[in-house]
């Protein structure tokens, strides 16, 4: 698929063909997609535990539902939990912002040198930015997210459905023994769509002039049309949800699944 | 229990009635059947359809919190409830569900997994 349309199918799927297995190879693309997503300091902070639903102990697998999860948990046959390994930075000391510099993507054109990452960047920035944990948390987080988008595009890619829901963090710790420096982030949902791949339409977003701007607070970056009709042309930007047939579609999905409507 | 009135005349009957009617546009004549699973479990829990809701949802500074433990506790009421009515498992699970889909337009978020 491409890039573009990747984009404009995603949505938050909830319904699952619960008996239908996701390909291993097809989890093994969502992760290596994962991998690849961009990462200040190229410290990848993000972690994932692969779960299939239907091998983990039923005690575990009901420890991890929470009162908002628990139905996608019963429905999708793959569950990914993503944390965030914050002691990452630590560990490695600024070692991998070296490779970059090695690897000719930090380069000293921009400032770089293995001196400035040795002497400087590691002992003066990043370890001290360790010990605000307010504003540490912020930054690993806001890039393990940018990694874990990567996934849920790669699963609409593959063809799948997904979603993201929040774990209760300490149950998921206990669950998979995870070390003590990981923050509980998501769980991914994974499975073939029970709905149909519309699932409704596009979600309402709000408008755009109000989330961007041009130059400074307050001035609209300016949408042009002849953009958005290209984008529309892509199947980047669909038909706004609800689409007809949405709430006939629950109701089918309920009556087969054994749903409250 | 008998109820102390008809059962539409409740509160919380007629915001499920009207949740009923906005998200599926089903008429309130059509909801016989789902009034009388609803009566059926009133009278197995011994409480009224107003007094339910209001044992799983509590005022707050600043708006309505839901009861967790109210909440399992009716979860678990349903489940034994949905196994006591006659029939297959799909309409045990259906008994329950409209139990569920009673609390949940009320505002009391549940989900019970897939019943069949």
């Amino acid at each position: 698929m491409e890039f573009k349309e990747v984009v404009g199918r995603r949505r938050s799927i909830r319904f699952f063909e619960p008996d239908k297995p996701v390909e291993r190879e097809k989890i093994q693309v969502i992760l290596e997609t994962a991998r690849l997503a961009s990462c200040a300091v190229n410290a990848h902070w993000l972690r994932a535990i692969v779960v299939e639903r239907d091998k983990i102990p039923p005690e575990k697998l009901s420890q991890l539902k929470t009162p908002v999860a628990a139905l996608t948990l019963d429905l999708a046959p793959v569950h990914i939990y993503f944390f965030c390994d914050l002691g990452v930075v630590n560990r490695i000391k600024g070692s991998r912002l070296r490779e970059l510099v090695d690897a000719g993507a930090l380069a000293p054109t921009h400032g770089w040198s293995h001196k400035f990452v040795d002497d400087f960047v590691y002992p003066q920035i990043l370890e001290p930015m360790t010990k605000n944990l307010q504003g540490y948390l912020a930054a690993a987080m806001a890039d393990a997210g940018g990694a874990a988008q990567n996934a849920l595009l790669a699963a609409f890619d593959e063809g799948l459905g997904a979603c993201l829901n929040t774990p209760n963090p300490m149950l998921t710790k206990q669950v998979f023994g995870v070390p003590d420096d990981w923050i509980s982030l998501w769980v991914m949902v994974v499975g073939y769509p029970a709905e149909s791949w519309e699932a409704g339409g596009q979600r309402p977003r709000p408008p755009f002039e109000e989330l961007y701007f041009e130059g400074e607070y307050g001035k609209p970056f300016k949408r042009d049309p002849a953009v958005v009709e290209k984008l529309k042309q892509a199947k980047m930007i669909q038909a706004p949800a609800p689409l007809p047939g949405r709430r006939e579609e629950i109701r089918k999905l309920a009556e087969r699944l054994g749903l409250p409507e | 229990m008998a109820l102390g009135k008809p059962i539409r005349d409740y509160a919380a009957v007629q915001v499920w009635i009207q949740g009923l009617t906005e998200q599926w546009g089903e008429a309130p004549s059509d909801m016989g059947a789902r009034l009388a699973v609803l009566e059926r479990f009133c009278d197995f829990v011994e409480r009224d359809p107003d007094s339910l809701i209001q044992e799983c949802s509590r005022e707050v500074e600043g708006g309505k919190r839901i009861r967790i433990k109210a909440r399992r506790l009716y979860s678990e009421k349903i489940a034994e409830f949905q196994s006591s009515v006659e029939g297959d498992a799909r309409s045990q699970g259906r008994a329950g569900n409209t139990i569920r889909s009673f609390l949940i337009h009320n505002g009391i978020f549940m989900q019970a997994g897939v019943q069949s």
